[in-house]
């Protein structure tokens, strides 16, 4: 994390660009701007803002936000946390639960043409600017189709009374529903894309195994093939690819939420960005970085569920 | 300069007069029905709002909430002419107009009950010096300012200063809240005298505000209130309010145009706005320190394709540093200053290059902000430079850095710079900013030297005689524009999408006085 801190601080005072002058804007004066400078510290030489900087946060404090008038961006960060872990979730159950199944099918019947458009479809989705997916849903499903809403998001646990038109906890996650499916959608496009090919490559690498042929010489069916013997054993390159898939699901999260306006981590950092807002792109980016390895010990520990030979007990290897 | 980005301007008001020469109805509530309706107005913004505190300075956004919530010393009627809000006439100047003394309403009230007295007035003009903070700059002319009675303010100022009045504008807060707890005033509980009352602020989600029935105005808003939405991508704000969910959109880009006009119930409001846009030389260092060569870059594309292509119909081909209004106004020589751009003519360009000693690897850097439509200005430039036969680029820069390169004078920076100016609909703001000696390094980056021009600015900023400051900045803007300091490009319009279930709805040029929901001339109601 250390690695990650320092490398931030670097990249961020390495650009180009002054955050006091946006702060203080255009008619500020010269001893304007050195008071805002020296309000934030800035006026320090940059190895002490570093050493202030790492000890601070090892002890939890990232800062406080410039464009925020000095509000302490963990506050901030908090403020947002809910959002963009259940835009993620969701869009992830959407792409998992779509891909594997259209892998699997790709898989059965390939070089026909289900197999064909699988591939097509996947390939379109990986090549696709999620920002672009984003805006021809809003125009197809929003503007002219009038269906779902085109921006904002309703939490499923949000109290009836605080959200328009419910009436009942039914209708809160009613609303939530129609609010999440075109972001989860956009999110989900390549994850989605890049899941089903790699379901579809692993299941006929399992399918071409030795064990699976000799299975069907003994006429095992099929279905009882692919359910009891491919499957789970087709699923661990897959696994891989949806940690992957994580990192680059959290850089479209600040693309779908600027273009859906949902105010979630994505949005924070655009904002940050935006403002040059030192403290808090190194809280934020500090932030996905914990996100991101808390992801890949998820992942790790999926592997010693679905291998059994995989194991991180530090015993004796055979 | 940061376009639409600041401004301590701008607010609703039910006490202006009728528009049309400063006159005020000022100073005592009359009996009105409370409210037209119980519906309340959805209002797409552009942008986050980020505070509501008007000593510490408004952005564009804050100040489109922060306006509907406090009210100002002075407003603007329904052009650019400045009226009064909560003084009752305009100011007595004296001391050789270094002496303002403005009388002020006795029966406003702040929204927690508290009356708006001469003492909350000062000390809203007072803070923003004494507390540093980004209005300094504009406020620093003010020498002392104090309360000399119950409800009279005297401002003394270190100079003349022409547009003092408009720098009257600035919105009055209520002492002893915000000394109370500065941060908790600035985001949870700002506190002002206007028609509308402070709800409640979710970060980037809404702003709501509600109508005050104790309003000391005239009138009462028709709405019960307003609930602020920001949408920062366009296309998303402009779904929202085909889809109903906001009845007035904020800002319509120059490729949604179209559509919004073409949508079902929905209809553009807009005016030009007090802006100006521009292509800004560096006249300190480098090739284009030469006039010749500021003459060959004119020479070398059409500023007009470039508008017409980029900017149309959100907004306005412009000849010169002043706004149409002001133009109007002041009663400049429109007709003259279309004469000074050069039409597109590459061997011209070329031959002048040459003419001026320009070497052959000589490569313009030009920067802009982060804005498409900048950017493609600087693009258009940059074919034209490429066209007469050198290189060209085009850096789009974050503000941070735009800001902090575009005024060094620095040839290794930059060559040309596009940017734009939009704040107070008075001249010397334009330009004193833009083109004065003392505004090297702070608002321009042009360093043109010459002395004529430069007493006429500073003449034109300390007479408070119209004819007089007419005639010097109309003489100050043709040399200018004949010495090719700046290319003037285009202004935006203030335009909003508002759906055909809102009634009189109004939109005016200076930008953070939107939305104009109650004033002397409409007050907006919402038919659902």
């Amino acid at each position: 994390m250390l690695f990650v801190v320092t490398v931030t601080f670097v990249l961020i005072n390495s650009i180009p660009g002054d955050p006091v002058r946006i702060l203080v804007g255009p008619s500020a004066d010269a001893a304007a701007i050195e008071a805002a400078r020296a309000r934030y510290g800035l006026d320090q030489p940059l190895y002490i803002r570093y050493v202030r900087y790492v000890a601070a946060v090892a002890t939890g404090d990232f800062g406080t936000s410039i464009h925020y008038g000095g509000v302490a961006v963990t506050v901030k960060i908090f403020e947002r946390l809910p959002v963009t872990p259940l835009l993620l979730a969701s869009s992830f159950t959407l792409a998992i639960g779509s891909a594997i199944p259209l892998g699997i099918f790709a898989a059965k019947n390939r070089n026909n043409g289900y197999d064909h458009l699988a591939r097509i479809t996947s390939l379109i989705g990986v090549s696709t600017p999620s920002f672009w997916v984003g805006l021809l849903l809003i125009i197809v499903f929003a503007y002219y189709g009038d269906l779902l809403p085109p921006s904002g998001l309703v939490m499923p646990w949000a109290d009836p009374a605080s959200v328009e038109g419910a009436a009942s906890r039914l209708d809160v996650l009613a609303t939530a529903a129609s609010h999440l499916i075109l972001p989860s959608i956009t999110l989900g496009t390549l994850q989605m894309a890049a899941i089903t090919r790699i379901e579809r490559s692993s299941m006929l690498e399992v399918l071409n195994k030795d064990y699976v042929q000799l299975a069907r010489a003994y006429g095992v069916s099929e279905r009882t093939i692919l359910r009891k013997q491919a499957f789970r054993n087709a699923q661990l390159p897959v696994l891989t690819v949806i940690g992957i898939q994580m990192t680059t699901a959290l850089g479209g999260a600040v693309l779908t939420e600027t273009v859906f306006n949902i105010n979630g981590m994505g949005n924070l950092i655009i904002t940050a960005v935006r403002a040059q807002d030192y403290q808090l792109i190194m809280g934020t980016t500090i932030f996905f970085a914990i996100v991101f390895v808390l992801g890949v010990l998820v992942v790790d520990v999926l592997y010693a569920v679905i291998d059994p030979r995989i194991s991180y007990g530090g015993g004796a290897g055979e | 300069m940061l376009a639409g980005c600041t401004s301590d301007s701008g607010s609703e008001t039910t006490s202006e007069g009728d528009g049309g020469g400063g006159e005020t109805t000022a100073g005592g509530a009359t009996e009105t029905a409370a409210g037209g309706s119980d519906a309340t107005i959805n209002i797409g913004q552009a942008l986050n709002p980020v505070r509501f505190d008007p000593i510490t300075q408004l952005s564009n956004p804050d100040a489109l909430v922060a306006n509907r919530v406090f009210s100002q010393l002075y407003t603007y009627g329904e052009g650019t002419d400045v009226v009064p809000n909560l003084a009752t006439s305009m100011p007595t100047i004296e001391r050789d107009n270094t002496r303002y003394i403005v009388e002020i309403v006795d029966n406003a009230m702040f929204h927690n009950g508290d009356p708006v007295t001469a003492e909350d007035v000062a000390y809203s003009f007072r803070t923003p010096i004494e507390e540093e903070t980004p209005l300094l700059g504009i406020f620093s002319v003010i020498d002392t300012v104090e309360a000399i009675g119950e409800t009279t303010v005297q401002f003394d100022l270190s100079n003349p200063y022409a547009m003092f009045q408009h720098v009257l504008t600035h919105q009055v807060v209520p002492e002893a809240v915000r000394e109370e707890d500065k941060e908790a005033f600035s985001t949870q509980r700002p506190i002002g005298s206007g028609p509308f009352k402070f709800v409640e602020w979710e970060e980037s989600n809404y702003v709501t505000l509600e109508r005050w029935d104790d309003y000391w105005g005239d009138e009462l808003p028709d709405v019960a209130g307003v609930e602020f939405t920001p949408i920062t991508e366009s296309t998303t704000r402009v779904t929202n309010l085909r889809t109903g969910d906001v009845d007035v959109v904020e800002t319509i880009p120059p490729r949604l145009w179209e559509t919004v006009e073409s949508t079902e119930d929905t209809s553009i409001s807009e005016i030009e706005s007090v802006g100006y846009f521009y292509v800004a030389f560096n006249c300190n260092e480098g090739p284009t320190a030469d006039k010749r060569v500021r003459e060959a870059i004119d020479y070398s594309f059409s500023m007009d394709d470039a508008v017409d292509r980029y900017i149309d119909p959100a907004g306005l081909r412009q000849y010169g540093p002043l706004p149409g209004q002001m133009v109007e106004e002041w009663d400049m020589p429109l007709e003259e200053w279309m004469e000074i751009p050069n039409d597109k003519d590459v061997e011209q360009a070329t031959a002048l290059f040459e003419e001026a000693g320009v070497p052959a690897d000589w490569d313009a850097k030009i920067i802009v902000p982060p804005d498409d439509n900048r950017e493609n200005i600087g693009l258009s430039i940059a074919n034209g430079i490429k066209e007469a036969g050198y290189e060209a680029h085009v850096e789009r820069l974050d503000w941070g850095a735009m800001l902090s390169r575009a005024y060094t004078g620095n040839a290794s920076d930059y060559n040309i710079y596009v940017l734009g100016w939009v704040r107070y609909p008075e001249p010397d703001d334009f330009i004193y900013n833009l083109f004065h000696e003392d505004s090297e390094g702070v608002n321009q980056g042009v360093y043109y030297k010459n002395d004529e021009v430069m007493e006429q600015i500073q003449g034109a900023r300390e007479s408070t005689d119209r004819d007089e400051r007419q005639q010097l900045y109309q003489s100050a803007i043709s040399t200018l524009l004949e010495e090719k300091v700046h290319l003037p490009a285009f202004n935006y319009k203030n335009s909003y999408g508002v759906k055909s279930t809102v009634s009189d709805f109004q939109v005016h040029p200076v930008s953070p006085q939107n939305p104009r929901l109650l004033t002397g001339y409409n007050n907006v109601s919402v038919d659902r």
